[in-house]
């Protein structure tokens, strides 16, 4: 297939129609210490400490920001242990025993409308702040340093495309809570005093621009749009995102707020409506558990903190013919590969995905081009791994492997079946070293 | 059970496959095989047949040898390894003894000498011994397969075919093997082998059979009595503008190729569209470099066609009566003699076109499609450059190939008025 083809079949068919399963609540939570952006952290609870759900346990230190960490379910503390988390690495995790109350900490309130109403853009801030909420897409990027931007900001776009395949999270998201979208969203409007909302989904997903078409009637007052994207990879990728949906181009390296549009992902969107209105931080998380590895595919709405482990054995577990698996957090194309199923779903966990390995056998590279023609960023994949491969770190240089955005469409289109990816990402460390 | 760790993606397109592509262009080939063979009889299996085989030989004994040294290499590796090793050491104590010239650097050296001999006699004793049973049993058996041999994606076939349809019919058949030898191991072996090559094989191996053999080769079927040359193209080669090139072939002979002496494989073009077709939706190749190739072509003879007041025969006998659309889909649509970015494609294509042109015009050979892709795969390397390599038009890059679309129809068409 020599052609620029960003389409990638998404085998979300089965998934799409599967109902969330309200998870049955694990017996003990692993709350992992440090973040995605925070290597330091401090506990303020001691071991046999009795915690309530929403209850703060400690604080992370990101640098420039600080954000607490929640207890996700009532129990006692027992310690703490180490499990593996989206970045493969073995973390310090907090465990704590349920003990199936669920006894809400009293902070834990309901916000009248009438006072939200009244809330200008530094309430708003602040409650972000206190909640710890962050970018639930995978970015992990704290909500309340975007939402306090100084800039002028005229659309919000809330990002459900959801491009990844596999992936059916945001989907059951949207179908099960479409009101909490477009009142978080109507919150972040009124925050930075945005003229426009559009709401980003794929032209394919019908069930789902129905669903959100209903909604928007009962949002007559507020400017929200749906937009419908085209079906392609990567589609969900912020900067790709604005583009087709409100026609503003951003160039790699340039922050969104600058054209005068905040992004978030719609799971981020309904978090921040919980923390919002309930002053709840994110407790629990819509997740897909899915693979042709594992035997019962699941759409699940999991506690942050649960066992992966759990999770598969929920689906009826491995497939027992399969020999070698993949055990992977996020999306088939950027999602990592995990070394044990020992691991816990963190914040930004959108997915469990079990494949059975397979080894690709590569062939040489017939410059069929395919990479280059499908590059969502228009850089020569197939050029920099040749660069790569004789060390060029000035060519490198010049192909701009630094604006990869690692989104695997390069490799997934390979006629030779290379790991093009990869050597795209050994030619951006090679930019980066210099 | 165990996990295993890969980096992303985990997914891969299930139809991106080389074999596919490679298969595809065998079979939108098989029409032209099939039609080679019903006008030219036996002649035309015979040399599609030597074309193959020589290829498909040539690249079997090549990794075949290659796998050979490889394993003889291996064997003898480890022993050789430490002798190397050695020596280098004692190559280095030297070095810092007489640069540094200190007792205790030319005492280490010393200390050293004195066991060196020791050290190297049963390695060489071990070598020798290695030497007398090597290769061993197990290396020395014959493999029926080796690593190398990319038989089975298609490649050597269809560069084989492809060789075969551009000969011409009359043609020794010792010459069709000489020149596919040469042309595998020569343009693409060489280099490497698959994915590595810059010539066309295919090309490289016509190119070289004209320029040897040229006497040996002629044209038989179908040619008309009284024109001047065997093929349309001989034909305009003699008399540049003169109309009566369609007397001897009707526009429906040129369409069809029923009839139509020429090259095996490149004179029905009705059969190479269909070919074309085919691969164009199986998305086996990329249209834009034989529609760029065939867009220039017929662009130049146009504006040659006004300047001179031909009529439309002119374009169409260009089109049609040599081997530009058999070129056009099937060689310069190689992958792997094409520049990788779109534009780069497109230039490429534009100089096919003009190179084929300009030979055709001005140049003393009846035909340039052949040599005016080997002289594009030169430019490969240079329109792939990391500084100006794009994927995408700029405006900038647009205004100054439209310039040079316009200096290359002008330099043409005044050729043209001094020539003809």
């Amino acid at each position: 297939m020599i052609t620029g083809s960003r389409r990638v079949s998404d085998y979300k068919q089965l998934m799409k129609e599967l109902p969330t399963l309200r998870h049955v609540d694990p017996e003990r939570v692993y709350i992992n210490l440090p973040g995605e952006r925070c290597p330091k952290y401090t506990v303020h609870v001691e071991k046999g400490a009795k915690v309530k759900l929403g209850e703060i346990l400690g604080e992370r230190d990101g640098g420039f920001f600080k954000q607490p960490i929640y207890s996700t379910v009532s129990g006692t503390v027992e310690g703490t242990t180490e499990k593996t988390d989206a970045s493969g690495e073995k973390i310090e995790c907090l465990v704590i025993k349920n003990d199936y109350q669920d006894t809400y900490h009293e902070s834990i309130t309901d916000r009248p409308d009438s006072v939200i109403a009244d809330f200008k853009k530094k309430d708003f801030v602040e409650i972000l702040k206190d909640k710890g909420l962050v970018g639930l897409g995978g970015a992990a990027f704290p909500s309340y340093i975007k939402l306090d931007t100084d800039k002028d900001i005229h659309t919000v776009v809330i990002n459900a495309v959801e491009c990844e395949p596999y992936l059916s999270s945001d989907y059951r998201l949207i179908k099960d809570q479409p009101e909490d979208i477009f009142k978080g969203l109507s919150y972040v409007m009124q925050a930075i005093e945005a003229d426009r909302g559009v709401i980003a989904v794929k032209k394919t997903k019908r069930e789902l621009i129905e669903v959100l078409e209903r909604e928007q009637g009962r949002f007559a007052d507020k400017d929200i749009r749906i937009a419908k994207l085209d079906d392609y990879y990567p589609q969900g990728w912020e900067n790709a995102t604005f583009e087709k949906a409100i026609g503003i181009k951003v160039d790699v390296g340039t922050l969104p707020m600058e054209k005068g549009i905040l992004g978030f992902n719609v799971s981020t969107c309904a978090a921040i409506y919980e923390a919002v209105k309930h002053n709840l931080p994110v407790i629990k998380r819509h997740l897909t558990v899915n693979g042709d590895a594992v035997k019962f595919p699941q759409n699940i709405r999991a506690r942050v903190g649960t066992s992966v482990k759990e999770l598969i054995e929920l689906c009826d577990g491995y497939r027992a013919d399969a020999k070698a698996v993949e055990v992977i957090l996020g999306g088939p194309m950027m999602g990592k590969s995990i070394p044990d199923d020992d691991a816990i779903v963190t914040q930004t966990t959108t997915s469990v995905l079990v494949f059975e390995s397979t080894d690709h056998i590569e062939e040489p590279c017939v410059r069929c081009a395919s990479c280059v023609y499908s590059c969502p960023v228009d850089i020569q994949p197939v050029s920099i791994m040749n660069a790569v491969k004789r060390n060029d770190e000035k060519a490198a240089q010049e192909l701009r492997a630094d604006r990869c955005i690692e989104c695997g469409l390069c490799a997934y289109v390979c006629t030779s079946k290379i790991h093009v990816t990869d050597y795209v990402r050994k030619g951006k460390a090679l930019t980066e070293t210099k | 059970m165990e996990i295993v760790t890969k980096s992303s993606p985990h997914l891969r397109r299930p139809q991106a496959r080389v074999t596919r592509m490679m298969r595809d262009v065998s079979i939108a080939l098989l029409p032209l095989v099939i039609f080679a063979i019903v006008q030219h009889g036996l002649t035309a299996l015979w040399i599609l047949l030597a074309a193959v085989f020589s290829m498909t030989a040539t690249e079997y004994i090549f990794y075949q040898v290659m796998d050979l040294l490889e394993r003889m290499r291996e064997a003898k590796s480890e022993t050789e390894e430490s002798i190397r090793d050695l020596r280098a050491e004692k190559k280095e104590l030297r070095a810092e003894a007489r640069k540094k010239k200190t007792e205790e650097t030319k005492e280490a050296y010393e200390s050293f000498l004195s066991t060196y001999k020791e050290k190297l006699a049963p390695l060489k004793e071990k070598r020798k011994e290695e030497n007398k049973t090597a290769p061993t049993e197990e290396n020395k058996s014959f493999r029926l397969w080796n690593s190398g041999f990319t038989l089975t994606n298609f490649s050597v076939v269809t560069s084989g075919v492809i060789y075969g349809l551009t000969l011409p019919d009359a043609i020794p058949l010792a010459v069709v093997m000489i020149g596919g030898a040469v042309g595998l191991l020569l343009a693409k072996l060489i280099f490497g082998g698959m994915g590595q090559n810059i010539f066309n094989p295919a090309a490289f191996a016509r190119v070289f059979v004209v320029l040897s053999f040229g006497t040996l080769l002629s044209y038989e079927a179908f040619v008309a009595d009284g024109a001047a040359g065997a093929t349309p193209m001989t034909f305009l080669n003699e008399y540049i503008f003169d109309s009566s090139v369609t007397d001897h072939y009707g526009i429906w002979t040129l369409f069809s190729g029923i009839g139509l002496p020429g090259s095996l494989g490149e004179t029905s073009a009705l059969l190479i569209l269909v070919g074309g077709l085919y691969l164009a939706l199986r998305r086996s190749f990329d249209p834009v470099v034989p529609l760029t190739y065939i867009g220039t072509v017929f662009l130049l003879s146009l504006t040659v066609m006004f300047s001179q007041g031909l009529d439309f025969w002119f374009p169409l006998v260009h089109l049609f009566g040599g081997g530009l659309l058999f070129g056009a889909v099937f060689m310069a649509t190689d992958p792997i003699t094409s520049p990788v970015t779109r534009p780069g494609r497109v230039y490429f294509a534009f100089g096919l076109g003009v190179v084929t042109f300009l030979i055709r015009i001005f140049g003393n050979l009846p035909e340039g499609v052949v040599f005016a892709i080997l002289i594009m795969n030169m430019f490969v390397p240079a329109l792939d450059y990391p500084r100006w390599a794009k994927n995408r038009f700029s405006a900038r890059a647009a205004v100054i190939f439209a310039m040079v679309v316009v200096a290359a129809v002008i330099i043409t068409n005044v050729g043209v008025h001094y020539v003809g």
